[in-house]
């Protein structure tokens, strides 16, 4: 019999991309099965890693949302020793919105200034006898966009305020704004630097798990070599297998996230809000899922593909 | 089919594991390559399927010299070339079937027709009855015989054995060589390297003796 070609070749099973994609996705699953402890092992490393990393970002969320409660309170006021006309609270409102910063104007009058004085003094509004309105002053109330909260932009917003004519006397609570932004920066900064080591061992720890899985089967890649595999026959269903293995991982994570949520933590707000005014803690919003997936999914591919390339020789 | 000229390949400065081999094996010859063991053997088969590249002369397969071919055309070099080796290096995990199905898997036959294919071949080499049965529960020479059919499922024009026979007790000896003798017979160029005089006397064929990584014998005695 004539061996001139390589033997008689039937219909090919994978024609096209997706004929081509179908196989190694299957090939993928099929190797799954067959090396389901290690898979398991791998996985659960996998979770274990990423578990660890989105408590730190649920919790890194939840103490964002407090500054951003407490950040609320930064108000600047501008005083005046006079009701404004409502000419002329139009008009100054529409200057200061001008600037830069501004989220929002409100006229306090004298009558709502003492209005809010003895709400403050529930109980003992007593002391406020004899008390009239003129001798609170009025005031333009201003709230400001969130990214002009911090001390320097506060002075910088201020500065600019003065330059209006009619505003002679302002106020902001200097020092509270201060602390709090220097809060803020700390807060921001250990967030980085925990959020940045935990990354970098996820990373290692995933990379390094992938690399033991592939090695536990460099006889299997030998002999794919061996038989004829073409270098991306050989890799494409390891790839597809990193990736399921990278997006399972982050997947078990997060359900065990949500599970010890739901039994922990949803209420514990008071642990580190301080603030009977929230809710409770918010669980991780979709778009840090979203990317938890997404980087479980490009660890096990970049993971795999780097082992990979030290097994094969091709 | 097979042209060796010049060869030489050395692992280290100042060892040469080969040394000016010169050979030709043509089509559908049956030839033992034998020596003691360090005498090149191994190295040799390494060369004709690609797994080294000499570090001088010229490898020639099927008309394609493997000196000069670029690692990604390595693969299409091994389809046409059948390899069994003495550790059988069958995957433990998979059955019988699969694991002979890896050699069509890999030409992109479809499952059908693997299945159809492979059953013949186990049929052949006599263990349709352990399709579905995975190598750690076979025999030594139940294994080599999964290997062999790996090995000729795609009907491979050379088929390479290396000391196919190093573990195997006497009676799986000459089934393993039944095998590779009824390959060739049906048009297969076949190499076979061993140090089992025995395998080597009672076939009759032509006989390549290495000592040293050099050739220094290369008899005809099928005549």
């Amino acid at each position: 019999m004539s061996r001139d070609k390589v033997a008689k070749r039937p219909k090919l099973a994978r024609e096209g991309a997706g004929g081509r994609f179908r196989y190694f996705l299957e090939r993928a699953l099929l190797n799954i099965r067959q090396n389901l402890l290690v898979n398991l092992i791998t996985v659960g490393t996998i979770s274990l890693a990423f578990l660890i990393l989105s408590l730190f970002l649920l919790l890194y969320v939840n103490l964002e949302r407090v500054t951003e409660n407490w950040s609320d309170r930064v108000q600047v006021a501008a005083y005046f020793d006079r009701e404004l006309s409502p000419g002329e609270i139009a008009s100054l409102s529409g200057k200061i919105r001008a600037i830069e910063g501004t989220a929002g104007v409100t006229y306090i009058s004298r009558q709502e200034a003492l209005k809010r004085f003895s709400g403050r003094l529930k109980g003992q509004e007593s002391l406020l006898n004899g008390v009239t309105p003129d001798i609170l002053p009025s005031s333009l109330e201003i709230r400001l966009k969130r990214d002009s909260r911090d001390s320097d932009s506060i002075t910088t917003y201020v500065s600019r305020l003065k330059k209006i004519p009619e505003i002679t006397e302002v106020q902001y609570g200097e020092e509270w704004v201060r602390r709090f932004t220097d809060f803020l920066n700390l807060v921001r900064f250990i967030g980085a630097l925990v959020g940045g080591f935990l990354v970098l061992a996820v990373v290692f720890i995933v990379a390094n798990t992938i690399k033991l899985t592939i090695f536990s089967r460099k006889d299997e890649l030998e002999l794919m070599g061996l038989v004829g595999a073409t270098r991306w026959f050989i890799k494409a269903p390891f790839l597809i297998e990193g990736i399921l293995q990278g997006v399972t991982g982050v997947a078990v994570s997060i359900l065990v996230l949500s599970g010890v949520y739901m039994a922990f933590l949803h209420n514990a707000d008071i642990l580190i809000s301080f603030n009977p005014m929230l809710s409770g803690l918010l669980f991780l919003p979709i778009e840090y899922l979203a990317a938890l997936l997404a980087g479980g999914a490009a660890l096990g591919f970049l993971g795999s593909l780097a082992s990979l390339k030290r097994f094969i020789s091709l | 089919m097979i042209q060796l000229h010049n060869v030489y390949m050395s692992y280290q400065r100042d060892a040469a594991a080969l040394s000016s081999i010169t050979m030709k094996v043509s089509k559908g010859e049956f030839v033992f390559l034998t020596g003691v063991s360090g005498a090149g053997k191994s190295t040799l088969m390494k060369l004709l399927y690609g797994a080294l590249k000499p570090t001088r002369g010229q490898v020639v397969i099927d008309g394609i010299n493997v000196t000069k071919l670029p690692p990604s055309q390595i693969p299409y070099l091994r389809r046409k070339v059948g390899v069994v080796f003495q550790d059988f290096k069958l995957l433990p995990n998979r059955t019988v079937l699969e694991n002979v199905a890896l050699t069509l898997e890999v030409l992109g036959w479809s499952k059908k027709d693997i299945n159809k294919r492979v059953y013949h071949l186990l049929k052949q080499v006599g263990l349709e009855h352990k399709i579905n049965t995975t190598p750690l529960r076979l025999s030594g020479g139940e294994q080599q015989r999964v290997a062999m059919a790996r090995a000729l499922v795609n009907e491979p024009k050379i088929i390479l054995a290396d000391e196919p026979t190093g573990n195997l007790d006497e009676a799986s000896k000459d089934q393993v060589l039944a095998i590779l003798k009824e390959a060739n017979i049906k048009g297969s160029t076949v190499v076979v390297a061993t140090h089992d005089r025995r395998l080597i006397d009672s076939c009759h064929k032509r006989i390549i003796v290495l000592d040293k990584g050099h050739i220094v014998e290369d008899a005809d005695v099928s005549g």
